[in-house]
């Protein structure tokens, strides 16, 4: 019962070995074993080998049938902010469609955000074989689910003019050059400041930092004992991460190099940790975030100059501080830098094992990824309706620019300014995610040497990588 | 009504049930009866303890030998996650933040409850509202217990960084700082847990009798000897279970007040042992590693509960009662 279902279909994975199982192996009812031992042993081992298969549970979401699951952590749901609802009713809009035109129909499962991205329930039901049919994947995550061979092909179920239509916006959801995640959203990294801060301050626009020790020099300015002079993110996460890698990328270095080869030891690598301790050490970062991460709250309340943040954010201010005054600019550069920042942004995967995998694959492509005008339209409407962001497909963009969806300045400057130049966010697996997460806090939060951090982190990431099976890394 | 009233009662109540009794009935003596009720009793909370904790502790001890992706894929691998777990600097940290957490919480929380126990136990006006008030963080749960603390913690507008300043001392970080996050993740699980503690130690104070204490008082002892050779011995029980419970609690515990407050920062600061098992498990997907680390947890666990029962005499009186 150890691989429900699939058997048939996947080359078999190993399992448990009962041959390896010591205490099953020569071990007859000699004189030395009493029939007490024997049985402790016999069930011992029984326990170690029923572990998985009970830990499985006693079925696949294949086997069962039924209306296909799909995970999000938009909707259906009701909150007292209208940009959420907005998004839920995106979502409850489109399954409807889909449902009202296909026999095989679907569920829309709504699990909160923080149950979602950090939480127990999606990894759980995986492991067990419950895994929705259609579910949300960050880049982050996807290396492990494709190495899990939970994602399915989208690729049978696309038009070449669609792939195309996308572009460079695949690169990190694609192996071997098939598809197996659609990306809904683009989502750069800017810095936000408060306009009233700054005019206070006598700076004009005139002042926009290009250059980090400008930036530095701002943010020292404008701090008081209530008000954080510049925000970057100071909680461990893949988040964190997120946000620190065009700072690397800026002077011209990388977790891994062209060839997959590890490369953060690097004068790249070492500016950019040293950049974040400096800004703290010098008490123009805060170690935690103000107003508790609450950016909207943050800015109105005063209590921040200067946050990198994402492009996300717009419609927030937009829903709760619409009258609230705030600019953006580009990440400024280090010393011969070139300019680069940050695109995350989520993907529709369908689940290969689960109960309809064709159908759930027709439904990302149905959703996204077709050329037909309303699966174009549909993203222009998540993009620039229901959120603010940029459109991953060229047809979606072209069509939300013309629909007015990036005529104000601040989404116009993102679309024009911010978001050419970027790049994707990776897609490293935990221990490489985890070597430099440590390597930031401790060198941002803790005051260790960036030197010895980027090359325990380089040591740790080398040490993953020469074990290693599976995708691409890069 | 009097003892010999009670019994009489007791006899005529039971006689009529005794009456009908049925053949099958007859043949099960007062010992075996006595066997099967008891069973009957037990059996709701022995299955309950066996559906929800042994199997999956035995499972989880049967899982530490795979090498498991996540996905269904199992692979045996014997003591590889043990040998890994060894080689692990990071667990090896949680290991030591975990020490240093149980080996501070478990004397605070103690002497702090024992002194609030001490306090509540007093005829005090309104000292019903004081116990209320002590109790009532232990029923909210440890995630809005996180985000609240978050807040009054905040490193620029927290209440306690501006009553700091408005006393004229400068602001901390307190939970970006990693030599005060610990103490801080401290102080709340104290503030959270005292309140239930503090309801054990007088439910043992008031277990003592007052006899001692007005002898206590005819001998011209004072608050602190008759603390000394009163409460102290006679509360050796409740001691024992509260020391062993904060324990386990310690080792085990405190995983949602860690994943709000700190999320394990600042560089890993907070980051114990449960929290590091939980973040391989369900953030890596490492559940063969994770079930190895948890195995060897609980082993510890065992290892420090033997020695309470062992220098507590698990809280038993000298005599042996």
């Amino acid at each position: 019962m150890l691989q429900h279902g699939n058997d048939a279909e996947r080359p078999a994975r190993p399992t448990g070995t009962p041959a390896g199982i010591p205490g099953t192996h020569g071990h007859g009812l000699g004189s030395g074993t009493s029939r007490r031992r024997f049985l402790t042993a016999t069930a011992g081992a029984g326990a170690a080998l029923a572990s998985p298969a009970l830990l499985t549970g006693c079925g696949t979401a294949q086997a069962k049938g039924g209306n296909l699951q799909f995970w999000n952590f938009y909707g259906p749901q009701r909150s007292p902010d209208p940009a959420i609802n907005a998004q839920s009713k995106w979502f409850t809009d489109m399954v409807a469609k889909w449902n009202a035109s296909h026999r095989q129909q679907i569920d829309l499962v709504y699990l909160p955000q923080p149950t979602y991205l950090n939480g127990f329930k999606l990894p759980s039901a995986f492991a067990t074989g419950e895994g929705p049919d259609v579910f949300l994947l960050s880049p982050g995550d996807f290396l492990r689910y494709y190495n899990g061979g939970v994602l399915a092909d989208l690729t049978p179920y696309m038009e070449k003019e669609a792939v195309d239509d996308f572009g460079t916006a695949l690169d990190s959801r694609k192996v071997d050059g098939k598809v197996y995640a659609l990306p809904m959203e683009v989502e750069p990294l800017a810095m936000f400041y408060a306009q009233d801060v700054w005019e206070k301050a006598g700076l004009s626009e005139a002042d926009i930092p290009t250059t980090w020790d400008q930036m530095l020099d701002i943010g020292d300015k404008l701090r008081t004992r209530t008000r954080a002079g510049l925000v970057f993110e100071t909680n461990p996460g893949y988040y964190q991460n997120f946000t620190w890698y065009p700072w690397m990328w800026q002077g011209g270095g990388d977790v891994l190099d062209q060839q997959g080869n590890v490369a953060f030891d690097s004068k790249a690598t070492r500016q950019a940790l040293a950049f974040w301790q400096d800004a703290v050490r010098h008490g123009i970062t805060p170690r935690t975030l103000p107003a508790a991460g609450d950016v909207i709250s943050g800015f109105k309340g005063g209590n921040v100059a200067l946050w990198q943040q994402g492009i996300w954010n717009v419609s927030s201010f937009k829903a709760f501080a619409p009258k609230y005054k705030y600019g953006v600019f580009k990440l400024p550069l280090p010393p011969g830098g070139r300019y680069v920042t940050t695109l995350g942004g989520w993907s529709f995967c369908a689940n290969a094992q689960g109960r309809n995998p064709e159908a759930a694959a027709e439904f990302c492509v149905w959703a996204l990824g077709s050329m037909k005008d309303d699966s174009i339209d549909r993203m222009v409407d998540w993009c620039v309706g229901a959120k603010s962001d940029v459109a991953p497909r060229a047809s979606a963009l072209e069509r939300g620019a013309a629909k007015g969806g990036y005529d104000s300045a601040i989404m116009k400057k993102f679309k024009d300014e911010i978001f050419p130049g970027g790049r994707a966010e990776p897609r490293y697996p935990p221990v490489v995610y985890k070597a430099i997460s440590d390597a930031i806090q401790g060198t941002m939060l803790a005051g260790r040497g960036v030197a010895g951090e980027a090359e325990r982190a380089a040591r740790s990431i080398a040490a993953y990588t020469k074990s290693y099976k599976g995708a691409s890394l890069i | 009504m009097s003892s010999v009233a009670a019994q009489e009662g007791r006899r005529t109540s039971v006689a009529p049930a005794q009456a009908p009794v049925s053949s099958d009935r007859r043949r099960l003596s007062r010992k075996h009866r006595e066997w099967l009720a008891a069973g009957l009793f037990l059996a709701p909370d022995v299955l309950g303890l066996l559906v929800f904790v042994a199997v999956p502790m035995v499972l989880s001890i049967g899982l530490s030998f795979f090498q498991v992706s996540g996905f269904g894929s199992y692979e045996w691998i014997g003591l590889g996650n043990y040998r890994r777990m060894m080689d692990d600097p990071l667990f090896w940290d949680s290991m030591k933040i975990t020490g240093e957490y149980v080996v501070i919480l478990v004397p605070v929380l103690f002497c702090v409850s024992l002194g609030l126990g001490l306090l509540v136990k007093q005829k005090l006006p309104g000292v019903g509202v004081y116990r209320t008030a002590l109790f009532l963080p232990y029923v909210i749960s440890l995630v809005v217990v996180g985000v609240l603390w978050k807040f009054l913690l905040d490193e620029q507008t927290g209440v306690v960084n501006r009553a700091m300043r408005a006393a004229g001392f400068d602001g901390e970080s307190w939970l970006g700082s990693p030599s005060l996050a610990l103490g801080c993740v401290i102080a709340v699980m104290v503030w959270v847990m005292m309140g239930y503690y503090m309801i054990i130690f007088l439910a043992g104070l008031q277990e003592i009798p007052k006899e001692f204490y007005e002898a206590a008082k005819l001998d011209g002892a004072g608050p602190w000897t008759t603390f000394r050779t009163i409460t102290w011995p006679l509360l050796r029980p409740t001691s024992f279970f509260v020391l062993l419970m904060s324990t386990v609690a310690a080792i085990t515990g405190g995983l949602d007040l860690i994943f709000v407050l700190t999320n394990g920062g600042p560089a890993n600061g907070t980051s114990l042992a449960i929290f590091y098992i939980y973040q391989q498990a369900f953030g890596f997907g490492e559940y063969g590693y994770a079930s190895a680390m948890g195995s060897f947890l609980v082993l510890i666990m065992v290892a420090v509960s033997a020695v309470i029962f062992k220098f507590t005499r698990g809280g038993r009186f000298d005599d042996g009662e």
